[in-house]
């Protein structure tokens, strides 16, 4: 292993410069004569629009343009689209409504545009934007999934009867039902995954610039995935050809999937800088992303689950209510099916499970993946039912996960997933040592000998990760593959340039996949850098989420470096005349084994760009690409527990040790690991006690602000996590990785609940678990022991 | 928002139906309110400037009384825009009973904000609501008070007002507010002495309720008695006919 190589704890490339404040993201960029964009958002929930009077704004200092729906229509762009199709249960396909991405008609939530203003300064932008007259018609609104789906609710889109999206299953119900009919003990549980704005630390920005001598675009903007957007903007919103549009997504400020969709903003300045003729820069504020930002979460589930007398799990029945919003969001449609329902298998041998899931339209914000995407949804039902049966059956629960945990693999659970490889009792074992479980009980004690309430909560989280193979994906209704490209490009002087599908908005890619060519040719990670986010120097590729960069992305750079290894290896063999297979690659160095002969990387790098004397028929130059596509899902695994205090008086609650051991395969460089777990647990305790992103009856967001919308902050978490990892190499790709972005915001929402209704021993109880709500509990508590 | 209460007024009820008809007295004790004209015997036009939390808008709208059965009640309903501010719009039934030289009035009013408003300043909606109408009937009663009771009663919206800062406020508002219900007491006749005590002991009841909305870490915490809940609702009408008018 080099120095630099897996397994180092190097220090991130990239901290320079964005500790030193030089970083450079879309709003950081300008080009001459740039307009700035405002967007007219509707302040009703439903409404139809009667008229749009843009007199007085047209005539305020410095406004070029005040653009409508009407314009943007009959300009032939296209209207937004869900990337993934589903098909109901009764084989009928989905019933998706018209997305514009300036609505000429009917407004479906608040903050939706219908209008936007383009001036020479931000300020006269959204002076004017404030000064168009738009006159509306209110409709009724509904909020409520639930109350969407019933007789007699207002409708939002008429392609869509009663609201509803899809009516879909996964799963084999007789055997389900038969496993019930046999159960000796059911636990039933109505379940709710609270709804979550995403938030990422940089709003959604746009920087769209129209060269008519080329008749070329430029679009900078914040995206997780900028080959996916122009492929979209290209393909299906007829903006411009793919070929005459480029897409740059520069330093991007976190993302947790909010940034991988095409949203309205970003191409309606692409359109706007041809329609009025200078380049239009658009940067989202913090409550215009609340509005907009593709949401998260939004689950309303009834459980089901059936135990035989032994306290083996036999059946899984799950029906479950996904609120999608006003319009489906591009991978909108795949979150509550493929990447939720295929995960309630959870850790466990489970032999019959039927899911039932309604995506349903609301008069709300459209809800799409964020961090985690349905697979949180999921542990957090299973995990919640797996701590009730325990209870309800007086079994221990770490005790009831280990009895009915998966041991042999490979593993067809009945929900379409195949897990690979695990070791669920290994990293199960690890998180009870850390915590010491075997002294709960008297910390318990000792908590209420204080007054407070002590509890522990558990959680086995798996998730699918590693998105995706192409065909089956593709099988399941994807539009896109989902494979990754890489191109490795050795320079004549040995440095090195590596070409990513994969964007980095956080995740450390310019110094992980630099390890990895540290790791294979012995090279200083100086001397490699990493280019990716621009469609003109990168080929193409899928982008980063789903936790897919390092067992995609980097599977795609391995399979060029090998590529070039190969290449480098018979020029070495040609200049030392020896047998390509006698040579070893090592510091730097190609050597001939067993003699003292030996090339650096430079030379022979050289050599290939000389070309003076290489092999017979080879070509000059020594750059390769691959394309990657897996052949299976990965499996991260672990288990969380976490251990709170609670205090009665004031229903507040204290974190006070929070504990993730978890199988992440093959890991390059631990510190980012830990990195990536401890956002990810700190964004699943911000679901589990304190965010939610909530409307009135009447459609209004009422959490627009900070004011309303609480984040986690370092007070609400522990002092410190534990972390610890055990590898289980995933045998699906050549270094055995499976992904880490995303286990903690999955794994930790169960815990922190189960740890809080065991502390309080009132299991009614969902998130967020506010002191209020956790207060009230407590309060029912006593009077009920009282009586 | 739902809401209702009832307020006393020390005026008789002819008094007091005239003055909730009267544009000059209105435009006079609508907190921000620059103009407001009767454009028919049931129309009102109107301007106002209000702030709640971080938006401060001016709102333009029209008012109209309906259901009209003086002196006892009519229904105002009103609707009122306050550009990218958002919009506010609600009815109220307002009733008026004599009670010896008071006029006791009651409402109940419902209320729905969108927009920028209700983005940002829904949780402030209750206490601005609340310091508006302590503002409107403050000097609403001062107006109408002044044509017919005697100067030398208490003013109900002492005791109100230290119930008020007692829920609302730290204790050593609440002090003042003591002091100020207790020189009230020295001019008061015996009757008005009793009033008096019950402010003493709503301060008292106002400091636990402020002691344990501060160790209640939970959101909205209940008020004051119901009086006071009058006051907040009453309040949110005004304000809410504020925006609207």
């Amino acid at each position: 292993m080099g120095v630099e190589g897996i397994g180092a704890r190097a220090r991130r490339k990239e901290d320079k410069r964005f500790i030193t404040g030089k970083g450079k993201y879309t709003d950081d960029m300008t080009v001459p004569g740039m307009g700035y964009a405002a967007f007219v958002r509707s302040p009703h929930a439903h409404a139809k629009i009667v008229s749009i009077d843009a007199s007085a704004a047209l005539d305020m200092p410095g406004v070029d343009a005040v653009l409508t729906g009407e314009q943007l229509v009959g300009d032939g762009i296209g209207n937004l689209i869900c990337g993934w199709m589903i098909h109901s249960k009764d084989g009928s396909p989905m019933n998706m409504g018209a997305w514009r991405a300036l609505e000429p008609e009917i407004v479906r939530h608040v903050g939706q545009a219908v209008a936007v203003v383009v001036a020479d300064t931000a300020a006269q932008a959204k002076d004017a934007a404030e000064a168009v007259m738009v006159e509306y018609e209110e409709l009724d609104a509904v909020i409520d999934p639930v109350a969407a789906l019933e007789e007699g609710a207002p409708q939002l889109h008429p392609e869509a009867p009663n609201n509803l999206i899809y009516d879909w299953e996964i799963g084999h119900e007789a055997a389900a039902n038969a496993a019930f009919d046999s159960a000796a003990h059911v636990t039933t549980m109505e379940i709710h995954n609270n709804r979550l704005a995403p938030n990422p630390m940089e709003p959604r920005a746009a920087l769209a610039v129209y060269d008519t001598a080329e008749e070329h675009y430029t679009l900078y903007t914040t995206s997780q995935n900028p080959h996916v957007a122009r492929l979209v903007l290209s393909a299906f919103y007829n903006v411009a050809p793919e070929h005459k549009l480029r897409v740059i997504a520069p330093d991007v400020g976190g993302g947790f999937g909010s940034k991988i969709y095409i949203y309205p903003e970003e191409m309606v300045c692409l359109w706007a800088s041809k329609r009025v003729g200078r380049p239009v820069k658009w940067v989202c504020d913090r409550t215009e992303a609340f509005l907009t930002d593709a949401h998260g979460r939004d689950h309303r589930s009834v459980a089901e689950m059936a135990l035989d007398a032994d306290h083996n799990i036999t059946g899984l029945r799950v029906k479950t209510v996904a609120n999608l919003g006003a319009y489906m969001s591009l991978f909108s449609s795949s979150v509550p099916t493929y990447l939720y329902a295929t995960l309630l298998s959870g850790q466990y041998n489970i032999p019959a499970i039927h899911a039932n899931v309604k995506a349903v339209y609301t008069n709300t914000v459209p809800v799409d993946a964020y961090r985690g995407a349905g697979r949180p949804e999921a542990t957090y039902l299973l995990e919640r039912m797996m701590e009730t049966a325990a209870r309800e059956i007086g079994m221990d629960p770490a005790e009831f996960r280990r009895k009915n945990f998966i041991r042999s693999f490979p593993h067809q659970t009945p929900v379409i997933m195949c897990y690979d490889a695990g070791d669920y009792d290994t990293t199960l074992d690890a998180a009870m040592k850390a915590i010491d479980y075997a002294g709960f009980p008297a910390r318990k004690a000792e908590a209420a000998s204080r007054g407070k309430l002590r509890g522990i909560g558990f959680s086995c989280y798996i998730e699918a990760c590693g998105i995706a193979p192409s065909a089956a994906v593709g099988s399941l209704g994807a539009g896109v593959g989902l494979w990754e490209s890489a191109e490795v490009r050795v320079n004549p002087v040995g440095t090195i340039e590596v070409l990513t599908g994969s964007h980095s908005h956080g995740q450390g890619h310019e110094t992980t996949f630099a390890q990895l060519i540290s790791e294979r040719f012995g090279l200083d990670m100086d001397a490699v850098s990493i280019v990716h986010g621009d469609t003109d120097k990168v080929q193409f590729g899928m982008g980063t989420y789903g936790s897919r960069s390092g067992a995609v992305g980097m599977s795609a750079i391995v399979k060029a470096l090998d590529k070039v290894e190969a290449k480098a290896k018979k020029i070495a063999a040609h200049l030392m005349e020896a047998a390509e297979g006698d040579i070893q690659i090592e510091g730097g160095e190609l050597k001939v084994a067993g003699t003292d002969k030996k090339l650096s990387f430079t030379e022979v790098a050289l050599a290939a760009y000389t070309a003076h004397n290489l092999p017979e028929g080879m070509e000059p130059g020594l750059k390769e690409g691959a394309f990657y596509d897996p052949t299976n899902f990965t499996f991260p695994a672990g288990t969380y527990i976490c251990e709170v205090e609670v205090d009665p008086e004031t229903g507040k609650t204290e974190i006070i040790d929070f504990v993730a051991a978890d199988d992440f395969g093959k890991i390059i460089n631990p510190m980012i690991v830990e990195g990536q777990v401890h956002g990810g647990l700190t964004q699943g305790i911000g679901q589990a006690l304190l965010e939610n992103a909530t409307y009135d009856d009447s459609g209004q967001l009422i959490t627009a602000s900070y004011m309303d919308y609480c984040m986690p902050r370092a007070d609400d978490l522990p002092a410190q996590f534990q972390l610890s990892t055990h590898e289980t190499l995933c045998p699906g790709n050549p270094l055995g990785m499976k992904g880490c972005g995303e286990a903690g915001a999955i794994g930790s929402p169960p815990a922190v609940i189960n740890a809080i209704t065991d502390a309080i021993e009132n299991n009614a109880l969902d998130m967020p678990a506010t002191p209020e709500k956790v207060w009230q509990l407590c309060r029912a508590q006593m009077k009920m022991a009282a009586e | 928002m739902d809401m209702e209460g009832t307020y006393r007024i020390p005026a008789p009820r002819e008094e007091v139906w005239k003055a909730l008809n009267d544009p000059d007295i209105l435009r006079e004790c609508i907190p921000g309110c620059e103009s407001l004209e009767m454009t028919s015997p049931t129309e009102m036009q109107a301007a106002v400037t209000s702030k709640i939390g971080p938006v401060k808008a001016k709102f333009k709208g029209t008012v109209t009384l309906q259901d009209l059965n003086p002196p006892e009640s009519y229904t105002i309903v009103g609707e009122g825009k306050g550009g990218v501010a958002g919009f506010a719009k609600g009815s109220a039934g307002v009733h008026l009973t004599q009670e010896g030289d008071e006029t006791v009035l009651t409402y109940t009013a419902k209320a729905q904000v969108g927009g920028k408003l209700a983005q940002l300043g829904s949780r402030l909606i209750d206490s601005t609501a609340r310091k508006m109408a302590d503002e409107f009937f403050g000097s609403f009663s001062e107006k109408v008070g002044a044509s017919g009771a005697q100067q030398d009663t208490l003013d109900p919206g002492v005791a109100s007002e230290a119930k008020r800062i007692a829920t609302e406020h730290l204790p050593e508002d609440a002090v003042n507010a003591l002091h100020d219900a207790e020189a009230a007491v020295e001019h008061a006749v015996e009757e008005v002495y009793h009033k008096a005590e019950d402010a003493l002991h709503d301060v008292e009841e106002g400091y636990h309720k402020a002691e344990e909305k501060l160790e209640v870490a939970a959101g909205k915490g209940a008020y004051g008695g119901p009086m006071v809940w009058g006051l907040v609702a009453l309040g949110a009408l005004i304000i809410v006919l504020a925006l609207m008018s």
